[in-house]
């Protein structure tokens, strides 16, 4: 049976330690295999493509450029290829986003990336919250309702389309989570550092 | 809603966690790598590491440690402890630390913080402050405290958000290592003039304290002695807050 191919993109954007760690240990002998993407790629060999990110919006965009993964990465989700954007990784997904400077995004799914704007607030948005499930999905399945995962984010997804949210969490305000078009998938949080039921999402996307 | 954070601190030298109160009769609590494990398994919601005598055949072995550690808990993991450079906190990172924390190297050269959080994100870089009363101001202070140095806590602490910090880990040197609880009212003074999250340490020594401390707005609370001797679990910490209406991941 052919494997298949799970890639994993080094944006130069925090490190994919524990990301590495997550899926090597949800693959262990199954038949897939995982690939570490740092540069210029075939986008059609790859069956999921997993892009981890911190740091800034405008930091993330320019290394995906300068590394030559933006392009095959844009026509890979243009195509509704299987991807799941982890913090920053899910937020390039959106048009555009404001943090360092405005910077035009991926354009998967339509929305803007704009800070939390309470003055009361303890920015960044930074520890464990829980997640409010608005549509249960093949990676969020109903034990992970109301069930915490860490954060650490200045930044959410703005104006988005709300067919495109699968679940939404409070700080301050309510904001997407997790968000869904097609095949793509977006988390604002980090499910590699979410402990078990960081890791129960994980395997879900890989598996499923 | 936003969770406090109940943080476990390993004090590291090499490999092992020790405990010594002013760096004086040091006593080994046990393996880090072991500790790390167990803590991040007992619900701990991140874990800190701070290498506590940073000399250069020492850090070695203790890069080495937070590899191993990295590797074994699923929970962010903050180290720091002798980070004098960019190259420091470079090489934390890439051994598998989620953030570094930066003492003082920052007091000494506080352009290191915006440069540190240009590079790698304000998310991962966290201040550690040691503040300490001296003729009724409070001060910051280096060296575990032995050295008093000319600047106002208040005016740093909001120098380093400005400078870009994601985090302070704030330790009151009056408090620290007695356990009658943390220094409340310098914790209240920061929280009530900075906007990014403040961790509390220093002085926990009974569950009462954890209460108080989260009473000063601090959001991650964090204790070594009353984890490593076993007096609490971890577990029984976020029973006691839960009851007591403080929201929690348990």
């Amino acid at each position: 049976m052919k494997k298949k191919v799970i890639g994993l993109i080094d944006g130069q954007s925090g490190n994919i330690g524990s990301i590495n760690k997550a899926i090597k240990e949800i693959i262990k002998g199954r038949p897939y295999q995982l690939k570490i993407i740092r540069g210029e790629f075939d986008y059609s060999l790859f069956n999921k493509i997993i892009l981890p990110g911190q740091g800034a919006y405008a930091t993330l965009i320019s290394n995906l450029k300068k590394l030559k993964i933006y392009k095959p990465l844009k026509i890979y989700l243009e195509n509704n290829c299987s991807y799941l954007g982890i913090c920053v990784g899910m937020q390039i997904l959106s048009d555009q986003g404001y943090e360092e400077r405005t910077t035009k995004g991926l354009g998967i799914i339509a929305g803007e990336i704009k800070k939390f704007k309470s003055k009361k607030l303890i920015i960044p948005h930074m520890g464990w919250n829980s997640i409010r499930l608005k549509k249960e999905d093949s990676i969020i399945t109903n034990n992970l309702d109301n069930k915490d995962f860490y954060f650490v984010h200045s930044y959410i997804f703005q104006n988005i389309n709300k067919s495109n949210v699968l679940a939404n969490t409070h700080y301050g305000k309510k904001f997407p989570s997790i968000i869904k078009k097609g095949n793509i998938y977006g988390v604002q949080f980090h499910p590699e550092k979410s402990h078990k039921y960081g890791l129960n999402l994980i395997k879900n996307y890989i598996l499923k | 809603m936003l969770k406090t954070r109940i943080i476990p601190c390993l004090d590291v030298i090499k490999n092992k966690v020790v405990k010594g109160v002013n760096f004086k009769n040091i006593k080994v609590m046990g393996n880090a790598v072991e500790m790390a494990r167990y803590y991040s398994l007992s619900g701990a919601d991140e874990l800190c590491m701070l290498d506590i005598n940073a000399s250069y055949q020492n850090r070695k072995t203790f890069i080495k440690t937070v590899e191993a550690i990295a590797k074994v808990i699923n929970i962010p993991l903050t180290v720091g402890g002798g980070v004098s450079g960019l190259d420091d906190i470079t090489d934390l990172l890439n051994a598998g630390a989620d953030k570094v924390s930066i003492n003082s190297a920052a007091v000494k050269n506080p352009k290191l913080i915006r440069q540190a959080s240009l590079k790698h994100g304000s998310q991962c870089i966290v201040v550690a402050i040691d503040g300490k009363r001296h003729e009724n101001r409070m001060k910051v202070v280096v060296k575990g405290g032995r050295e008093i140095t000319k600047k106002e806590l208040i005016v740093w602490a909001k120098q380093v958000q400005s400078l870009g910090a994601g985090e302070i880990l704030m330790t009151s040197m009056d408090t620290d290592g007695v356990q009658n609880g943390f220094d409340s009212s310098m914790l209240k003074k920061v929280t009530s003039n900075v906007s990014i999250p403040v961790i509390a340490s220093g002085g926990v020594g009974n569950l009462e304290h954890f209460y108080l401390g989260h009473l000063t707005k601090s959001t991650g609370l964090l204790a070594a002695s009353v984890f490593h001797s076993g007096k609490y679990k971890i577990k029984s910490v976020k029973k006691y807050l839960k009851n007591k209406g403080v929201p929690v991941r348990l």
